[in-house]
């Protein structure tokens, strides 16, 4: 649940990447930490393992500055996307006003894709919130990579509800602010 | 729309009153800093000594601990964790939910005794409840608060600033 804090005029959502194990999510929050101005970003905190996989979180706070009198931060998490830490993903989950699912565009990745979907479902109708009216934003990243699924596949099994959905290239930049302006504005449309 | 999605405003004199109430208990139990947050990581208040480097990031991290604690709770059938309590060498953490929705820390040291710093949070959960309770209810929309230009000019904020 946003908040805002009408006493020091601040405005706080939480937005979160989902999706299964290895699809690119901390690769969406590394290149944003590259990219946006200094003084719109903190440090991109990372609970990971020796191996780099991602154990609890990555958090990155973006500060946007004062819009008519209210500074507003986002701040972006990602989920560990192994299956064994669903209950993480429950924890970090927590409160979200958004969330960006990242699938994997790779041919043999599609099962893993939705399962992980099914399993985002399930943890947002847990917090008592309407899963089909809840914002989302669907990203098909690794669309470099040359076995990688057609869109109308992919979306015919992962947009049913006709998300906004965008192609990327998370390594590279590629759709990942796009993604992230897709998020924002439809976090701040239903504050 | 989904009475979930729509958000938590706070009012101005509920802020004050919390910013009393984590005074007092930073206060009264001798302790070093107290932090109220949203179950979401997100600082509401904070009160205590202000060279504390990170705010954000300690609140995206006790939020996250927290959260974690409870998924323990429910593997171990346990009903809840209402409450924690992180020793550290030097400072303490303690660390208690109100109402399922926000979460009050206090960080102290060793001059100050657990069993006072238990029973003085709890006063305070309560009061902070009753805060809680009252936000919940206001009755304020989005569009009094911030203005029916807000999205607009948030849209072109997040245009100009969310771009390589
Ligand atoms: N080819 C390609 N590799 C990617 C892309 N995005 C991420 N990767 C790689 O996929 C692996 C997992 O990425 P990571 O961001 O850690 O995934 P996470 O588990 O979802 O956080 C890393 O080796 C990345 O370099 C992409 O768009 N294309
Ligand atoms: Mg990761």
């Amino acid at each position: 649940m946003a908040i805002i804090n009408v006493g020091v005029r601040e405005i706080h959502c939480k937005i979160v990447y989902y999706g299964p194990g290895m699809c690119g999510k901390t690769s969406n929050l590394q290149y944003i930490h590259s990219q946006v101005p200094r003084e719109a970003k903190g440090d991109l905190l990372s609970i990971a393992t020796e191996t780099e996989r991602t154990l609890f979180f990555d958090f990155l706070p973006l500060d946007l500055g004062k819009v008519r009198g209210f500074s507003t931060r986002f701040h972006l998490y990602t989920v560990p996307g192994q299956v064994l830490y669903e209950r993480t993903r429950v924890a970090v989950l927590n409160g979200a006003d958004g969330v960006v699912f990242v699938a994997d565009s790779q041919r043999d990745k599609l099962q893993e894709d939705i399962k992980s979907l099914q399993e985002l479902a399930r943890n947002i109708t847990r917090q008592n919130k309407k899963f089909s009216e809840f914002p989302i934003v669907l990203q098909y990243n690794k669309r470099d990579i040359p076995n990688a699924l057609p869109v109308p596949v992919m979306d015919k099994y992962l947009n049913p509800l006709h998300w906004q959905r965008y192609d990327a290239v998370a390594t590279t930049g590629v759709g990942v602010f796009d993604t992230l302006k897709a998020i924002s504005k439809l976090v701040i449309s239903k504050l | 729309m989904d009475p979930q999605l729509t958000s938590l405003i706070v009012p101005p004199e509920e802020v004050a009153h919390i910013d009393e109430c984590l005074a007092r208990l930073v206060d009264d139990t001798g302790g070093n800093y107290a932090l109220l947050l949203d179950k979401s990581g997100q600082v509401i208040a904070s009160n205590g000594d202000g060279n504390r480097q990170d705010t954000t990031a300690l609140g995206a991290l006790i939020a996250g601990s927290f959260a974690s604690s409870q998924q323990i709770a429910k593997l171990l059938r346990e009903k809840d964790f209402r409450m924690l309590l992180q020793q550290g060498v030097r400072e303490n953490l303690f660390i208690a939910l109100i109402e399922d929705q926000w979460i009050l820390t206090i960080i102290f040291n060793k001059g100050t005794h657990i069993g006072l710093v238990k029973v003085l949070t709890k006063k305070a959960t309560e009061e902070l409840a009753s805060v809680l309770e009252r936000v919940r209810k206001q009755r304020q929309t989005r569009d009094e608060v911030l203005g029916s230009n807000f999205r607009t000019s948030m849209e072109d904020t997040i245009d100009l600033l969310f771009r390589d």
